[in-house]
């Protein structure tokens, strides 16, 4: 009757009960019945156990919260009005629901909920009447929220039995967590999760997945699943922290909860406290949340430090000495420290010389990067093979070098005797020039190893951005100081002999392998009438080389010299055409599986609700080649794609493209290869690694 | 040469894995982002170097960012960052765009003087990890995020409670702007979830 009236009155509104002497009050709005409840089994009276609890019957699909709503919402409040010397306590939170949505994960409760609270009465003479207010405040959500309240009121009579609800009240008892005895539990910080080890659990809890629910806000990452592991009847558990932790709590308390149990609440402090703080300035706490703590609350910070990615340059550095287009070159090098072998201290400063042409051809290169950042220009690492001229520029040094190895001419003689006399009186210079020219040979080969690193160093300071560059570059040349610096590393060395000579020769055929590559990207980029024009001017020049250094009498040499040189630019004139003419087609994907990429193709792909996989790639790419012919060509994955239905999209970025360095700009790349896997419309592309197995792109496709 | 590869791979990705953390952490440099405004004009973050930039996420169905409106409290607090120079990008993030024009007349409705009102589907979000309408990010001149939480220190939407809160957007401004560190970097916001469409 009552409820009756109250409904015709409100939505969100106030319902004061007509009748004195209401045994409840009920509230009731468009997506909540929210009422009134009391609950005393054995009289209200002083000492004797009494209840009052809200009661919300929730619409299919609403949702209220927890004391600890999660990522979003808002606990239930409750504020009471009692009477002189009586007193609620709080509300006694039932153990919540997860409600995920999206990226984001929220506590909260659906369908019939009631909140209890414990009430304690002062002594007083049996039928006084007791007048209870309540405004209670909670928000229900579904896909939109609304903040709603109500004012609740009851007349209770002292000494009165109140058990109507008794089996509302006692359902309600058993769904909130228990404070076990015996159970304890322990916690610590890690880097980036809290780490929590429980024991004496429940039997009906051994060995079962749990669920749990951490009380303080601001702390932890709700959505990231936690990892559990039972040991016996112990429990350890890691809580991921959030990377936007704005808390710092002293004690934590968690609801731990697993089917056919009721849960468990568990208190701990933290053993050791939190970290001392890393990063950003100290941050206090909020007001309007938990009490302040004594310790000022930190931010995590990720792991690894600048410095471990400067070692891991470093480390780069190194293995770039093991590129098949440097170790030819390093080896020559090395092998002429057995002609200074008896001059320790030269040896030395031309260690150091090369180490500093080397840091210093890295520093100009991220310096020319940093200032075309600057400019605005679209730019990648390997953006110089791009470009047919830079690429016949390449071969033709790579040539050059193989004649000279192979011994159709010998340096001294071709340059100029001042030159030479340069070299001899200043081999300090000539050893920093080779340190430069080593950077410039290595590029082909690092470009794509260098990708990573250079997207990263777009998004950092310049100061970083160049340390990283000068790291790779000290790496490179540590074991050429290292030879030049350490007797036993110089002496580890081969002896001169007449190998050298067999060496030197077998050393020019990696660099006239490396030209054939050269020529294969050229392809790629010119078509066929470009490679043959570059073949051609390399004969003439290979022809010309042999000219100026053949060893005739002054006339003939001059002959000679002469239709070397009119050779060289009659071909050079008849090449150079064809090196600039636009491209047959960039990348003649014809495998048939694979279709060109457009970020066109990708949207109507993925609005048809299709998996795109994208093959950012390039000629010129060694490593993206590898895995081209390797882990891209794998029957069993070209049979996974088949099965999940996927597109495969080629981007070849062998010629400068803009749209593709747009693409990788946004997926945070400045360099090939990038393999990405896009699922559905709202979800950020999936990148895998450089070299990806072909476990490791079935995994990602299984995740989809 | 299978092992160097390896090697190599192994090191490549140690590199990248290190350097390529794209979410959005204080003390980091933010995200960048590309979008395109209510009006059809290109956004981008990187536009706005040299500037402090506000990330508002909102959402005019939520009665948590309504409740910010109506007080006059998120106008005035655009307001305050216009003087101090600071760009204002308004985030509206759903599950299905809302139309820019609806945006727009909302925010003109309510008299909100943001820099650009953004659509987002969601791509934003998920970069910054946003919660909850309102969010508030603030971005500082080097591109540095400085400021992640909610607008003010209430947690309701009690409009006599938002007269009396502290601005946390206000004071991170203030202090960014002197050139002093954020003291209240991070804290809870608070809000209604920003619709992310639900399959995740």
């Amino acid at each position: 009757m009552i409820s009756t009236l109250c409904r015709g009155v409100a939505i969100l509104g106030i319902c004061v009960p007509l009748i004195a002497n209401a045994q409840h009050a009920t509230v009731r709005t468009e997506h909540v019945q929210a009422e009134l409840l009391v609950h005393a089994p054995q009289g209200l009276e002083a000492g004797k156990a009494a209840s009052l609890a809200l009661l919300l019957e929730q619409k299919l699909g609403w949702h209220t919260y927890w004391k600890n709503p999660g990522d979003s919402g808002l606990a239930t409040s409750l504020k009471w009005s009692l009477p002189a010397g009586a007193s609620a306590g709080p509300i006694e939170w039932p153990v919540p629901e997860r409600l995920p949505l999206g990226p984001l994960m929220n506590y909260g409760y659906t369908g019939k909920l009631l909140l209890p609270v414990k009430l304690a009465l002062p002594a007083m003479s049996s039928s006084t009447l007791l007048p209870i207010r309540l405004h209670a405040e909670w928000l229900v959500c579904k896909e939109v929220c609304l903040p709603e309240a109500g004012e609740f009121s009851l007349s209770l009579r002292a000494g009165k039995v109140y058990s109507e609800h008794a089996a509302a009240f006692s359902q309600a008892q058993s769904r909130l967590p228990l404070v076990a005895a015996g159970v304890t539990a322990r916690a610590r910080v890690n880097e980036n999760a809290v780490s929590l080890e429980v024991s004496g659990l429940p039997p009906t809890m051994l060995g079962k997945p749990v669920q749990l629910f951490p009380e303080e806000s601001g702390v932890f990452d709700y959505a990231a699943e936690h990892s559990e592991r039972w040991h016996g009847k112990d429990l350890t558990l890691s809580v991921p922290l959030s990377p936007q932790r704005s808390e710092s709590p002293s004690r934590l308390h968690f609801v731990l909860a697993s089917a056919d149990s009721p849960g468990i609440r568990l208190e701990t402090p933290i053993d050791r406290g939190w970290p001392a703080d890393s990063g950003v300035s100290s941050v206090s706490t909020p007001a309007a949340t938990a009490p302040v703590q004594s310790e000022p609350p930190h931010i995590t910070v990720p792991p690894t430090s600048f410095a471990v990615v400067l070692s891991m340059a470093f480390v780069g550095g190194l293995i770039l000495n093991l590129m098949p287009c440097v170790l030819p070159v390093l080896t020559i090098k090395v092998l002429s420290f057995s002609g200074h072998a008896s001059n320790r201290k030269l040896l030395a400063t031309g260690g150091f010389a090369y180490f500093a042409g080397v840091v210093a051809a890295f520093v100009a290169l991220a310096t020319l990067m940093l200032a075309l950042r600057a400019a605005g220009t679209q730019l990648g690492w390997g953006f110089q093979l791009q470009s047919p001229v830079f690429i016949s520029a390449l071969a033709v040094l790579f040539t050059l070098i193989g004649l000279n190895l192979a011994g159709l001419f010998e340096i001294g003689s071709v340059l100029p005797d001042s030159v030479t006399a340069l070299r001899a009186r200043h081999p300090v210079i000539d050893d920093l020039l080779s340190g430069v020219l080593a950077v410039a040979i290595a590029s082909p080969c690092t470009g794509p190893f260098m990708g990573a690193a250079l997207g990263a160093s777009l998004t950092q300071p310049p100061g970083e951005a160049i340390a990283l560059f000068a790291m790779v570059g000290a790496g490179m040349a540590s074991p050429y100081l290292a030879a030049s610096l350490v007797p036993g590393i110089a002496r580890l060395m081969p002896r001169p002999g007449p190998w050298m000579g067999y060496f030197k020769v077998i050393m020019a055929f990696p660099m006239l392998a490396t030209v054939v590559w050269l020529l294969w990207v050229l392809g790629q980029q010119v078509g066929t009438d470009g490679v043959v024009a570059l073949v051609g001017f390399l004969v003439a020049l290979a022809y010309a080389t042999w000219t100026f250094s053949a060893k005739a009498e002054p006339t003939t040499r001059f002959a000679l010299a002469s239709s070397g040189l009119i050779v060289l630019a009659a071909v050079a004139a008849w090449a150079w055409p064809a090196l600039h003419a636009p491209p047959a087609r960039a990348g003649t994907a014809s495998e048939r599986n694979w279709q060109p990429w457009t970020p066109a193709a990708v949207i109507e792909a993925q609005a048809k609700g299709r998996t795109v996989f994208v093959d950012f790639t390039a000629a010129w790419c060694v490593t993206c080649q590898f895995n081209k012919r390797v882990t891209l060509a794998d029957p069993g994955l070209l049979a996974s794609f088949e099965t999940s239905n996927v597109l495969l999209l080629r981007a070849d970025w062998t010629r400068r493209d803009p749209a593709i360095t747009e693409q990788l700009t946004k997926l945070g790349r400045s360099g090939v290869p990038v393999y990405a896997l896009y699922g559905k419309q709202d979800q950020t592309p999936q990148l895998l690694s450089e070299m990806p197995s072909v476990q490791e792109i079935q995994t990602a496709l299984g995740k989809l | 040469m299978k092992n160097l590869l390896m090697a190599f791979s192994i090191v490549a990705g140690l590199t990248s894995s290190a350097i390529c953390s794209a979410q959005a952490i204080v003390g980091k440099p933010a995200p960048v982002f590309n979008a395109v405004d209510a009006t059809g004009k290109q956004v981008s973050l990187a536009d706005y170097k040299g500037k402090m930039v506000v990330l508002e996420w909102m959402n005019p169905d939520c009665p948590f960012s309504k409740a910010q409106y109506s007080t006059g409290n998120m106008q005035s607090t655009q307001r305050y960052a216009a003087e101090k120079g600071a760009v204002w990008l308004s985030i509206n993030t759903a599950s299905v765009v809302r139309p820019g024009e609806m945006l727009a007349s909302w925010m003109k409705s309510q008299q909100g003087s943001p820099s650009a009102i953004v659509p987002d589907d969601g791509k934003i979000a998920r970069a910054y990890t946003a919660k909850t309408t309102p969010h508030m990010f603030l971005i500082d001149p080097a591109g540095k995020l400085v400021y992640a939480g909610a607008i003010d220190s209430m947690t309701g939407t009690n409009p006599a409670d938002i007269k009396t809160a502290t601005n946390y957007v206000k004071q991170a401004l203030d202090e960014t702007a002197a050139g002093k560190p954020v003291s209240l970097a991070i804290t809870k916001p608070y809000g209604c979830a920003v619709k992310y469409s639900p399959s995740a």
